[in-house]
């Protein structure tokens, strides 16, 4: 493989040719902010938090997508990228509800982590501000428009699954917004809750509806465990609080791992200590049914029943 | 001799000392506390532990209210959840909303209690408390603003400590803590103990920190203060590796107290100036030396100190910081091979 040298904040590395500057920073240990950058899934360079500086470049590139070449000199957090960064976390927080005191986000939100990590503050305004929005429609998913960053990583990583293709961005410039098909409640879209877009969400936008309210994300201790309700095989987590499990929740998935809503219910019932009924859509509403029903088991159960008789 | 209650409909024996709260928790009902702290004198000033007793004319402070004889007690009726919510609109209403970056988000029972009960502001649009941020200890700082008025800081500075650094100063809306004269706290007769700040449920005390963390990114490592001959029980918080900040626990024998040694005397351990390596001093100057030449020399001086004056021109000191193991070879050392006396220990002093 064709290899090129590069120097980033004055250690000298050598990498494949394919790399990018984000690629080749963080093989040496060198931590670029991203929060719509997520490798193989979402590489489209749109939030800019992840800006570094090129020596001789003519303005300060996205690291996500800038691919390395020989003799770059980088700096990451040059005084220069830090001002920028700040300023794009202005911008964002300006639009961005003051809600870290209740936010279910809060502890694991990128957004807090990055304004924390460059001391941005929320600050009083009276310009414009994005209208609260909030879809309660599908029971399983909590979309809050108005702390949405619209970093894009719900939209590519729903489309990654041909059938699915749900979320799309609507509108332009400021009124830009995700929209589940033609701008329908997620109820009313072909969403069929695989929870993807929950799994990949860097803010409080996208939420699991059956935790909301449940536990802060410093109260947990996580354990992996892998579904295996089919050969896929999709990471999972299972969050306990106290020692008690009180929820599960897909790590990152793939295209090889599509995640499900079956597979993320199962697991519930199976670990969770007191887990919410599951709902189904039923004639367009979402009705609670049985966990038989829910998990396509109830044949299965006539069966066995049948043989014990 | 006993008294019997009903809580929440459960049949309770307490004691006849004990408060409504203390019998609550004693069958595992959990009633929210701000302002209690089992170690001081019941203030009832934070309100938050309301509960409603059949009978009685308003809602009770359960940490101040002694439970009595055929008491029949609501910790949770809606009643109860609407005055606590009360209480924390008008509390987040003059505090600062400014969990994004601040230190104490996590760890903070302001921040529990509003996500416990679903407070996410004031909506008084009442006036705000504007006081200067105190800046001047070199331990921890105080932001005035952040503060509920629930006292422990200068009921633990009072009733514990003893120092009596601290009080509520003004009256009414313009109540706040501060030291005399109202100055600062570098020109108090504070001793930085951090007792304070060990016991501020939000983010008013908080230590200075040797490096930016959020509370959620470290866990605790429960130690004993190696100092003295106490042996307080304390958490070092870590975070990557390194000790960032000291916690003290509530347990014997220091229940929950720490000194200004404990509280902030951490810094060293990641200090750059911190000596790792033996220095000896070549013409007039420290010169980093192996371990083996350093105790070749203090051997060779030993020797000839012994034989020049005699044993008794020697003197042994030990530190706290060695175990109790090392503490006794020292003074095998003195008495046995050496052969004087001369021989203390740091925490006699």
């Amino acid at each position: 493989m064709e290899m090129v040298n590069l120097t980033i904040d004055g250690v000298h590395t050598r990498v494949p040719k394919t790399w990018t500057v984000m690629d080749a920073a963080k093989a040496i240990g060198i931590d670029i902010p991203a929060l719509c950058y997520l490798k193989g899934v979402n590489e489209i360079g749109a939030c800019r938090i992840c800006v570094v500086e090129v020596e001789r470049a003519r303005t300060l590139q996205a690291s996500c997508v800038l691919p390395v070449a020989e003799g770059m000199v980088v700096h990451t957090e040059s005084p220069k990228v830090v001002e920028a960064r700040r300023q794009i976390l202005r911008l964002l927080l300006d639009n961005h509800p003051n809600d870290c005191l209740t936010c279910d986000k809060a502890g694991e939100c990128k957004l807090q982590e990055y304004a924390y990590k460059y001391d941005v503050k929320f600050k009083e305004h009276d310009g414009w501000r994005r209208e609260s929005h909030i879809d309660t429609s599908n029971p399983y998913i909590h979309r809050d428009d108005s702390k949405c960053i619209l970093c894009g990583r719900c939209v590519s990583i729903c489309a990654q699954v041909q059938e699915r293709s749900v979320l799309s961005f609507g509108d332009r410039g400021y009124k830009t917004h995700i929209i589940a098909d033609n701008e329908r409640a997620l109820a009313d879209s072909a969403c069929v809750s695989c929870g993807r877009c929950l799994s990949v969400c860097p803010v409080g936008a996208l939420l699991d509806n059956r935790v909301i309210g449940k536990f802060r994300s410093w109260e947990l201790e996580k354990e992996d465990v892998v579904c295996n309700r089919c050969e896929y095989g999709c990471e999972f987590e299972l969050l306990r609080r106290n020692g008690k499990i009180v929820g599960v929740r897909a790590k990152a998935p793939s295209t090889d791992r599509p995640l499900c809503l079956k597979g993320r219910l199962t697991l519930d019932l199976l670990y969770n200590e007191n887990p919410n009924m599951p709902l189904a859509k039923k004639d367009g509403k979402y009705v609670e049914v049985s966990w038989a029903e829910a998990l396509e088991l109830e044949d299965l159960l006539q069966k066995l029943e049948a043989k014990h008789i | 001799m006993l008294v019997n209650l009903t809580i929440n409909g459960q049949q309770v024996q307490a004691e006849r000392d004990m408060t409504i709260l203390q019998a609550a928790r004693s069958i595992g009902i959990d009633i929210p506390t701000l302002c209690y702290d089992e170690r001081l004198v019941a203030h009832g000033a934070c309100r938050i532990c309301v509960v409603e007793v059949k009978g009685a004319r308003a809602l009770m402070p359960s940490c101040s209210t002694p439970a009595a004889e055929g008491m029949v007690v609501e910790t949770h009726s809606p009643t109860v959840i609407e005055a606590r919510k009360e209480i924390l609109r008008l509390m987040i209403e003059n505090h600062p909303l400014d969990c994004l970056t601040c230190e104490k988000s996590g760890n903070c029972v302001l921040q529990d209690l509003c996500y416990e009960y679903d407070i996410k502001e004031g909506g008084f649009n009442g006036e705000k408390k504007n006081y200067p941020i105190d800046d001047s200890n070199p331990f921890f700082t105080y932001d005035p603003n952040k503060c509920i008025l629930c006292g422990r800081c200068v009921r633990v500075d009072n009733e514990l400590q003893c120092t009596g650094a601290i009080n509520f100063i003004d009256r009414g809306f313009g109540t706040h803590v501060g030291v005399f004269y109202d100055r600062e706290f570098d020109e108090s007769v504070c001793v930085s103990c951090g007792n304070c700040v060990s016991v501020c449920p939000v983010g008013a005390l908080m230590s200075k920190q040797p490096a930016k963390f959020r509370y959620w990114d470290t866990h605790k490592v429960t130690t004993t203060c190696s100092y003295c001959g106490v042996g307080c029980q304390m958490d070092l918080l870590i975070k990557d590796n390194k000790v960032v900040g000291v916690e003290p626990v509530n347990i014997e024998p220091n229940d929950g107290l720490l000194c200004v040694k404990g509280k902030y005397g951490y810094r060293f351990i990641d200090h750059p100036d911190r000596l790792k390596k033996p220095l000896i001093k070549k013409e007039g100057q420290f010169v980093e030396a192996t371990w083996d030449e350093a105790m070749d020399l203090i051997v060779s001086k030993m020797k000839k100190i012994k034989e020049e004056y005699g044993p008794d021109a020697l003197g042994g000191f030990s530190s706290a910081r060695c175990t109790n193991e090392e503490n006794y070879l020292m003074q095998k050392l003195f008495r046995a091979v050496i052969g004087t006396n001369n021989i203390d220990h740091c925490a006699r002093l």
